[in-house]
């Protein structure tokens, strides 16, 4: 951290970064420290370390409804919503240490260009997952026949977006070696 | 913590403490500003329904061998439990925790990589709606991000389409046109958008 910092004020010196970007880099480095990325580092050679997901980007009609059907159902935290056309939902470690984010947003002006791959579901994880629970808070939500299996269901956002829901014990990639 | 590096900058700037002082007062607020810190709190929901982490990202294309082996190559993510029509990729090796988790039962997330008929019924159940929405592009977090460095790298793999996105990120495409985003962690539900 000793030599992150003092290049850091070196760069600072030099008139390379502002005071701004100063004290930006260093919080996150700070914050990246607590979470152990110094253990993470890249491996040598070819391809990145993967670290892990960072964010998936939604897009759909109505990102409001988007917003608000995640943030109520699965405790997803709203951040930079600035009410025009998109908000972020994290989700898991604080947004610095490791968190996912959701960023569901309305049609954009450029879109991407079309794809042959397309992502069908996205599963997350529910730790102590309790099947009994689970089925009553969906239940509660107007969710009373969920397909799927115990300690996985599957529902339909808003959007008919397919959802799944899982335990470790029943998604895990590791499950399938010698399969 | 922003403001308090901002301050100590503007001292060192005015010649209140040495460069000496300010090395050791930022580096030793910056160990240690959140060994204690509290996990952010969540808005109000079911804690049953509550998520830890992205599980899996079911990923359908005309050639799973073909997208694996792209993510494998651009990733160092090894293929497990192949089939006739997927195979999964996890963020990681056997043992490991998912970066910034502590909890035991979450797993590594992983890519599932398919070939299926995206018009058959999903877990035994009715054939999967038509949906209005899209995941129209994945953004990935890699360890020791540099932009320039990770754009002449991903060059050298022969990945098509790099370009920067944002102020922290750089945008590609993989074998099947899907647009992909690569950052360090800067790039986070608090910066992404601001």
């Amino acid at each position: 951290m000793e030599k992150f910092v003092d290049r850091l004020i070196s760069q600072f010196e030099s008139g390379q970064i502002g005071r701004r970007e100063f004290c930006q880099t260093l919080a996150t480095a700070a914050a990246v420290f607590a979470g152990g990325l110094e253990a993470n580092a890249a491996p040598a050679g070819k391809g990145f370390k993967m670290l892990g997901l960072n964010h998936l980007s939604y897009q759909c009609p109505d990102y409001r409804k988007a917003r608000d059907f995640y943030s109520s159902m699965f405790g997803m935290q709203v951040t930079n919503d600035k009410g025009k056309d998109r908000a972020n939902l994290a989700f898991g470690p604080e947004p610095d240490k490791g968190g996912n984010f959701l960023v569901v947003h309305n049609p954009g002006a450029n879109p991407p260009k079309p794809s042959e791959a397309v992502i069908d579901h996205i599963c997350y994880t529910i730790s102590n997952y309790d099947e009994g629970k689970v089925r009553a808070a969906l239940k509660a939500r107007g969710f009373d026949n969920p397909t799927g299996r115990d300690e996985s269901r599957h529902v339909y956002d808003p959007f008919d977006y397919d959802i799944q829901i899982a335990s470790a014990r029943q998604e895990n990639a590791f499950r399938r070696e010698g399969r | 913590m922003e403001a308090f590096f901002a301050t100590k900058l503007d001292a060192f700037a005015k010649g209140k403490i040495s460069r000496r002082a300010l090395l050791e007062t930022l580096t030793l607020a910056a160990s240690t500003a959140y060994a204690a810190a509290p996990a952010a709190a969540a808005p109000a929901s079911d804690p049953a329904l509550k998520i830890a982490l992205c599980n899996h990202i079911s990923y359908n294309c005309p050639d799973f061998k073909k997208g694996a082996d792209w993510y494998s190559k651009v990733f160092n993510l090894d293929q497990i439990g192949a089939s006739k029509i997927d195979v999964a990729l996890p963020f990681g090796k056997r043992g490991e925790k998912p970066f910034g988790v502590t909890a035991n039962d979450v797993p590594l997330t992983h890519l599932i990589i398919r070939t299926r008929d995206l018009n058959a019924p999903a877990e035994g159940g009715a054939p999967r709606r038509k949906s209005q929405a899209s995941i129209e592009h994945i953004g990935y977090t890699v360890a020791d991000f540099d932009r320039e460095k990770a754009k002449a790298d991903l060059k050298a793999m022969g990945v098509e389409n790099v370009r920067d996105g944002g102020l922290y990120s750089l945008h590609m495409t993989d074998a099947f046109g899907y647009d992909v985003q690569i950052s360090g962690v800067a790039n986070n539900a608090l910066t992404d958008g601001a």
